[in-house]
């Protein structure tokens, strides 16, 4: 009899164990959900965001985690699909109970999903979408960008252009949002800046053309000062490889946004054209501080590769996460975005705020022009500028115009 | 010269070539896909992808033989036999015994094969995108056309066609296998009949075919990045071709080629905006007139 109900006890008790275990779990820690593309061509970039992320994450945990809980994350993958990153976000955030969502690459996905956690109160930190959509019309509380868009690439790029004495200038592109984005950003913003510049032709592209020798041979026909080629991806390589072959990069000097970044230029090699114009907001080499250099090392240690725009943004969204908890006092949402608004942490490339109004990242631009280092087998940014964000970012003023 | 300039500007004499140039490309994988669907009736969804693995592994050997001339050379030989070689124990191990069924179950497999090795790419070459350097002696341009500048590389790409095209043509027109295959495409029970072994007529023409995918696509590789999913566009636009020219055709094939890769070169010199929509005007207008094909389709 005694057997019997010793036994029952000790049974009840580790089954009560095991019911307790899971949720007392589920407390001890911050749960990040990551959806962003893994497979197709954006893993070029999606991958730096995912391992920056997680190189901050260890060693936040390292140190024991915020508040005494460690940061955990689970990823899924959107193959570049926009329903199906959305179905992704609505299971991490109703299944899995995950307390900030972060992602992705798809500007489209990224606007559905940040509808979403407009309603599920969620916060979620954008890493490398550069829709001004995301920021602008759509903005809302609960949304964090953490790159540039193209509204202000575009705008950092008419700054430093309205300094260059070109005036004829021909504007080319990929047919679709992102291309059209950027040549509209640097083309109206350039226009308000020097308004003696004039546009002598245009050109669109579908998305993925391969062979950019029939548009340059056109171009070189209408001899324009200067040509804005907004393209993407691999994009960008196919039109410098073009360009080198018809020596269009000889001729006359172009501008491509993150034409000057280590994706675009480091599969050339030594043969990536010299001279060409681009914005970017990260290099391992620039800023030479040792805080970058610190940041390089440790990426290189642990990937075996050089650190990436989507590395800092993986990296520092992070820092801002575990330091706006910190802040908040508690593991709380509305703490946690109000810890985070106007908030400014020591970065690779110096100290980044979140501005308050728009919850936009505030990143340095550079502008420089692509050349050749014997210390590298690539080709590098140089003469790089730099244009603060406040600079080149939308004011408070016309977020909140755009946002209504 | 200045005379043909006074009747053509030279800007559109130059956009003509440039345009040329560009069809070779298109032809040599056009030519491919429509031989393979001529004779063995596969509509090849894969080709596209063999032409992707052809790039790829023209990166590889690039690498191996360094970027100077050799490299390409030796690129432009193994690279397509690599993909013959793949697509031959495809053939043996899967396609020849699906020969009597539906055409639908082959589209089906071809279909299955480009997602099998769109992963395979990956596998083996990451995601990140890829470039093969223009080989050394064809860097750089010469001034032609009233000085504007011509990529030695497509004045190559212009030679390289019609040498293809002429191979091609003696391959079906005076070599037996040729003559066999061009027997199989119209009547393969005949052929088997008189004592030919079909099944491996068939095989030699999946391979020739895959072959040109091949060679297709180490020729693109200097012009532009190496990577996943272009094999996507092209196996659209080479479908179009064929279908423009005729299906099973390949004079077809060099027909709707040189008027896919002219009227875009021609497109973009008049309406820059929308240079991209005149080829696929182009495929309408023929369909429009001639359902079937511009020459006499196989099937």
């Amino acid at each position: 009899m005694k057997k019997t109900v010793l036994l029952s006890m000790s049974l009840l008790f580790f089954v009560g164990l095991f019911m307790i275990c899971p949720l007392t779990n589920a407390q001890s820690t911050i749960k990040v959900g990551i959806v962003d593309t893994y497979t197709g061509p954006a893993t070029t970039f999606t991958m730096d965001v995912l391992d920056g992320f997680k190189l901050a994450v260890d060693k936040i945990n390292a140190k024991g985690g915020v508040l005494g809980k460690k940061i955990e994350y689970t990823t899924r993958d959107e193959k570049f699909k926009p329903d199906i990153g959305l179905a992704m976000a609505k299971e991490l955030v109703l299944k899995e109970k995950v307390d900030i969502l972060m992602g992705t690459i798809n500007s489209s996905t990224t606007l559905a999903i940040s509808d979403f956690v407009k309603k599920e109160k969620v916060p979620f930190f954008v890493t490398f979408a550069k829709s001004d959509k995301i920021i602008g019309e759509k903005g809302h509380k609960y949304v964090f960008n953490m790159n540039e868009n193209t509204a202000m690439a575009g705008r950092a790029a008419a700054v430093a252009l309205a300094k260059k004495p070109y005036v004829k200038y021909w504007i080319a592109g990929d047919d679709y949002e992102y291309g059209r984005a950027i040549a509209e950003n640097v083309w109206n913003n350039l226009k308000k800046l020097k308004p003696q510049v004039q546009k002598v032709g245009e050109s669109w592209w579908k998305v993925g053309e391969a062979d950019f020798t029939p548009y340059i041979t056109q171009i070189l026909a209408a001899k324009p000062d200067f040509i804005i080629v907004a393209t993407g991806g691999s994009g960008m390589v196919n039109f410098q490889k073009a360009a080198k072959a018809t020596g269009l990069s000889q001729k006359i000097p172009f501008y491509q946004h993150t034409a000057i970044e280590l994706s675009v230029l480091k599969p050339q090699g030594q043969n990536a054209p010299e001279g060409v114009y681009g914005t970017a907001n990260y290099f391992f080499y620039y800023p030479d501080t040792p805080a970058n250099k610190a940041f390089v090392d440790e990426f290189k240690k642990a990937y075996n590769r050089e650190p990436r725009i989507g590395a800092l943004s993986g990296y520092m969204t992070a820092q801002f996460i575990a330091e706006g908890y910190k802040k908040a006092g508690k593991i709380d949402t509305e703490g946690l975005i109000k810890a985070l608004e106007g908030m400014s942490l020591d970065s690779p490339v110096g100290p980044l705020a979140i501005r308050g109004c728009d919850h936009q990242l505030e990143l340095p631009m550079y502008f420089g022009v692509t050349k050749k280092d014997p210390k590298y087998d690539f080709l590098v940014a140089g003469d790089i500028q730099i244009i603060q964000a406040k600079d080149y970012m939308p004011t408070c003023d016309e977020v909140k115009k755009v946002r209504k | 010269m200045d005379f043909i300039y006074s009747i053509i500007p030279a800007g559109v004499l130059s956009q003509v070539f440039v345009g040329l140039s560009r069809t070779t490309i298109l032809f040599i994988v056009a030519s491919g896909l429509s031989l393979i669907l001529g004779v063995l009736r596969i509509p090849n969804v894969a080709h596209g992808s063999l032409y992707m693995i052809g790039a790829f592994t023209a990166f590889t050997v690039t690498k191996i033989f360094g970027s100077g001339s050799a490299g390409f050379w030796m690129a432009l030989i193994i690279a397509p036999l690599v993909v013959a070689f793949i697509s031959l124990i495809a053939e043996r191990g899967m396609f020849q015994f699906l020969y009597e069924r539906e055409h639908l179950m082959l589209l089906l497999l071809t279909f299955a094969f480009s997602l099998v090795f769109g992963d395979l790419v990956k596998l083996v070459w990451g995601g990140e995108y890829k470039s093969v350097p223009v080989p050394h002696i064809f860097q750089g341009f010469v001034p032609l056309f009233g000085g504007l500048p011509f990529p030695l590389y497509n004045l190559f790409l212009l030679v390289a066609g019609p040498v293809v095209a002429i191979l091609l043509w003696l391959l079906t027109n005076k070599t037996k296998i040729g003559k066999i295959a061009r027997a199989a495409a119209v009547d393969r029970e005949m052929v088997g009949a008189v004592g030919i072994n079909v099944s491996w007529v068939f095989a030699t023409v999946f391979v020739i075919g895959c072959y040109l995918a091949g060679l297709g696509g180490v020729l693109v590789a200097p012009t532009v990045s190496v990577t996943l999913g272009m094999d996507h566009n092209l196996i659209i636009e080479a479908f179009l071709i064929v279908i423009m020219g005729g299906l099973g055709n390949i004079w077809g094939a060099l027909l709707g080629a040189l008027i896919f890769g002219l009227t875009q070169s021609m497109g973009i010199l008049i309406w820059p905006q929308f240079g991209i929509i005149f080829p696929y005007l182009a495929v309408v207008i023929v369909l429009l007139f001639r359902p079937t094909g511009l020459l006499k389709s196989t099937w």
